[in-house]
């Protein structure tokens, strides 16, 4: 029995390792069909339309927002049914991945014929790796307001196209607020003194989210009038400011101010934003240090909430420049190495008009870009109010590098650490040197 | 060599495969490592060894060098003494054992993500269930801002490392100690050896190959635990979670190095060479001898 084992297996093996071998190499096969065709163009939206004349070129549509899905979806429906000729596939990643994952996925040109970038370092990297097709030229740049999408030009070329426009200051609670007999404070004394008002009642002053978004968002109001020049972070990336000078010291000790004196909620630097989110939402705490896209998110978690925008004034108010701070983010790109230019353009061209703008708009609680555009709900009109007054453009997105955007958010952590805020800015800066090479 | 054709077809499949997911990429990452490629752009220069003294010098790469070798430590020590004292009570073919050693099992088939983001809520200071259970108990002044205080966050994740892969560990540790002979235990009891002797001079010496893969398995488990950490904290507060693998995450996918990237991955990969060699040294499973 043993014998015939021995003899019998090799044989038994070799055929079931040919067999495996074989269908490895079939498998391979397949996969260099795939290849080749991608290579040569024919991707499967490319397919069908080689196959025939008469099926429709299916584009890709990449971005975010995932929340906006069942909005873009009966937009998207609405495009394909008034352009027969063409589907739009999207995709949705979380916001985390996409920063990481979006530009590979553009370089082969197989997904993403149109495309969302946020701005700043990956805006930067896309346009470096030259994935941008340049939209100067294009008609529907003119449905836009010229203002809110300079964060999408670059050497003079307008390359992505910001579709939403938010503010980045703290939400507050119109009813704590008044019940408290608490006026929007104007510089930086009343805004303490407002605070201690709300904690002497047992209120939370600031719901922070200290372990997700909230540095990231919180520093851009902090420091807009400490350092109301707009290019003070190309300054610092450039070498001519530095993170130890007192317009960032500054604000590390306000930060501080505001941890030690109890202003945040208990261990700031665990609460991620949607706990941040729910203490707001149910009363607890008056401010939430996020931006005015949480605003409907807010409201759909009690529909009772009064809410209104306010930004921290750092500075007495007489020296106050910056009343708040906007971004307009969800750039709108169309890939450099999609096969179907035309197609991508007709769907941005579609976006950009101002009665779907409005359908986004409306559908998702986000204010936009596009010229003439009717807000009907109560947050978006809170929002519009904002558009009047000086706002600057979010100071963190115009950090390229991602390393000196992350030692500029640690030094924040550091400092509600229990770091003190001199040290924490040096610390910081010495990262800051060695990105940008000094 | 008669022998060494007629065996080809069994291990060429799998040759194959190890030279082109392995072999031919960590050559690609060497590779790139010598320029400086953004990961992006269609060109790139040699810049040959450059990449490697400036991570080498790169204050964020220092910090996370360190926070690795503490993660590791802490999750070597727990997840073994842990495994292995658990094991030692789990040794038995019952149905109580084998139940017990298949509960201890689950949180290995846990995706670490999920594993993640329950342990965040777990953590939670406010809302979170370790500080409530720590109120519940009198114990209220233990209670910590696990994942928020730069000085223990670490440890905290290593625990979640720790808890996720004791099960993994103690079905080794059953499978070595249920191969030591029986023979030997009990004529070492017949000479009135008390129990401790019985385990530093009998189990442990022949637990010593089970010990081994324990360890490495394990400090190769703790550098590569880039899920758990990306999940709970990102590598903050303030770069006191960041371990080699979210430094070289960040490098490649959010700065845009890749070619600095490749290069800590090198060193990461002699690094833990090294350390499971020196391991396997101090192991010495190459003496034991019945």
């Amino acid at each position: 029995m043993g014998y015939q084992t021995t003899k019998r297996q090799p044989w038994r093996g070799l055929l079931l390792s040919l067999m495996i071998a074989g269908t490895g190499v079939l498998a391979a096969c397949g996969g260099g069909n795939n290849a080749a065709e991608t290579g040569s163009g024919n991707t499967p939206s490319e397919q069908q339309v080689s196959n025939s004349g008469s099926n429709p070129v299916t584009i890709s549509f990449i971005h975010w927002r995932g929340e906006d899905a069942a909005v873009l979806d009966g937009i998207i429906e609405d495009f394909e049914a008034e352009h027969p000729g063409i589907k739009v596939e999207s995709q949705i990643f979380p916001s985390e991945q996409y920063q990481a994952i979006a530009q590979a996925k553009l370089l082969d040109g197989a997904v993403g014929d149109v495309f969302t970038s946020f701005p700043g370092t990956q805006f930067e990297a896309i346009a470096r790796a030259g994935l941008f097709t340049d939209l100067s030229d294009e008609e529907f740049v003119a449905q836009f307001n010229p203002s809110l999408i300079e964060a999408g030009q670059k050497d003079g070329q307008q390359l992505a196209l910001p579709y939403q426009l938010v503010y980045n200051i703290p939400i507050y609670n119109v009813t704590l607020f008044e019940e408290q007999g608490i006026e929007v404070p104007s510089d930086w004394e009343g805004f303490l003194a407002a605070a201690e008002q709300l904690k002497q009642a047992g209120i939370v002053p600031i719901a922070f989210p200290g372990a997700d978004i909230g540095p990231g968002q919180f520093m851009n109001p902090m420091v807009m009038n400490n350092a109301p020049d707009g290019e003070i972070f190309v300054k610092l990336e450039a070498g001519e400011a530095k993170l130890t000078d007192e317009w960032w010291v500054t604000t590390l000790e306000q930060f501080k101010q505001l941890n030690d004196l109890e202003y945040f909620q208990k261990d700031a630097l665990c609460t991620k934003n949607e706990a941040a989110g729910a203490l707001f939402a149910q009363g607890k705490a008056a401010m939430l240090a996020t931006g005015s896209y949480q605003l409907l998110g807010n409201k759909n978690n009690n529909p009772e909430l009064v809410q209104g925008l306010l930004a921290p004034i750092t500075v007495p108010a007489d020296q106050a420049v910056y009343e708040g701070i906007h971004t307009t983010t969800f750039m709108l790109a169309i890939n450099s190495k999609t096969k179907h230019p035309e197609e991508a353009r007709a769907f941005l061209t579609y976006l950009s008009r101002s009665e779907v703008a409005s359908a986004y708009a409306n559908g998702t609680g986000q204010n936009v870009t596009v010229n003439g555009v009717e807000y009907t709900s109560e947050e978006l009109q809170v929002v519009e109010e904002w558009t009047n007054k000086n706002t600057l453009f979010q100071p963190r997105f115009t950090i390229t590098n991602a390393e000196v955007q992350r030692a500029v958010l640690s030094s924040i952590q550091s400092v509600l650490a229990g770091t003190d805020p001199a040290q924490a800015a040096a610390d910081a800066q010495v990262i800051v040197d060695q990105q940008i090479g000094q | 060599m008669r022998r060494f054709w007629r065996l080809l077809p069994f291990f060429l499949p799998g040759l194959l495969l190890y030279l082109a997911l392995f072999v031919y990429l960590t050559v690609t990452s060497f590779y790139y490592s010598l320029t400086d490629w953004d990961g992006l752009s269609p060109s790139y220069t040699v810049i040959g060894l450059d990449n490697y003294p400036r991570v080498a010098e790169d204050v964020v790469f220092r910090k996370a060098f360190g926070n690795n070798i503490k993660f590791m430590l802490a999750v070597v020590l727990a997840q073994t003494v842990i495994s292995l004292l658990l094991a030692l009570q789990l040794t038995k073919q019952s149905r109580l054992h084998v139940a017990l050693r298949a509960f201890y099992f689950v949180p290995t088939i846990l995706s670490s993500v999920s594993v993640g983001f329950i342990w965040t809520f777990v953590y939670d200071p406010t809302l979170g269930m370790l500080n409530g259970v720590l109120e519940a108990m009198g114990l209220s002044s233990w209670n910590r801002n696990w994942l928020g205080n730069p000085r223990i966050a670490i440890f905290s994740i290593a625990a979640v490392q720790a808890w996720a892969h004791i099960g993994q560990m103690v079905i080794l540790f059953v499978a070595g100690l249920q191969s030591i002979p029986r023979e030997l235990v009990e004529s070492a009891r017949l000479d009135g050896a008390t129990r401790l002797q019985l385990f530093l001079r009998v189990t442990w010496p022949l637990l010593a190959p089970a010990a081994a893969i324990v360890v490495s398995y394990t400090t190769i488990q703790s550098f590569k635990a880039f899920d758990l950490v990306f999940t709970m904290t990102g590598g903050g507060p303030a770069y006191s979670t960041e371990i080699l693998s979210t430094y070289i995450y960040n490098s490649a996918f959010m700065n845009y190095t890749f070619g600095r990237a490749a290069a800590a991955s090198v060193f990461f990969l002699a690094l833990i060479g090294l350390i499971t060699f020196l391991q396997f040294r101090a192991l010495r499973t190459d003496r034991i001898s019945y």
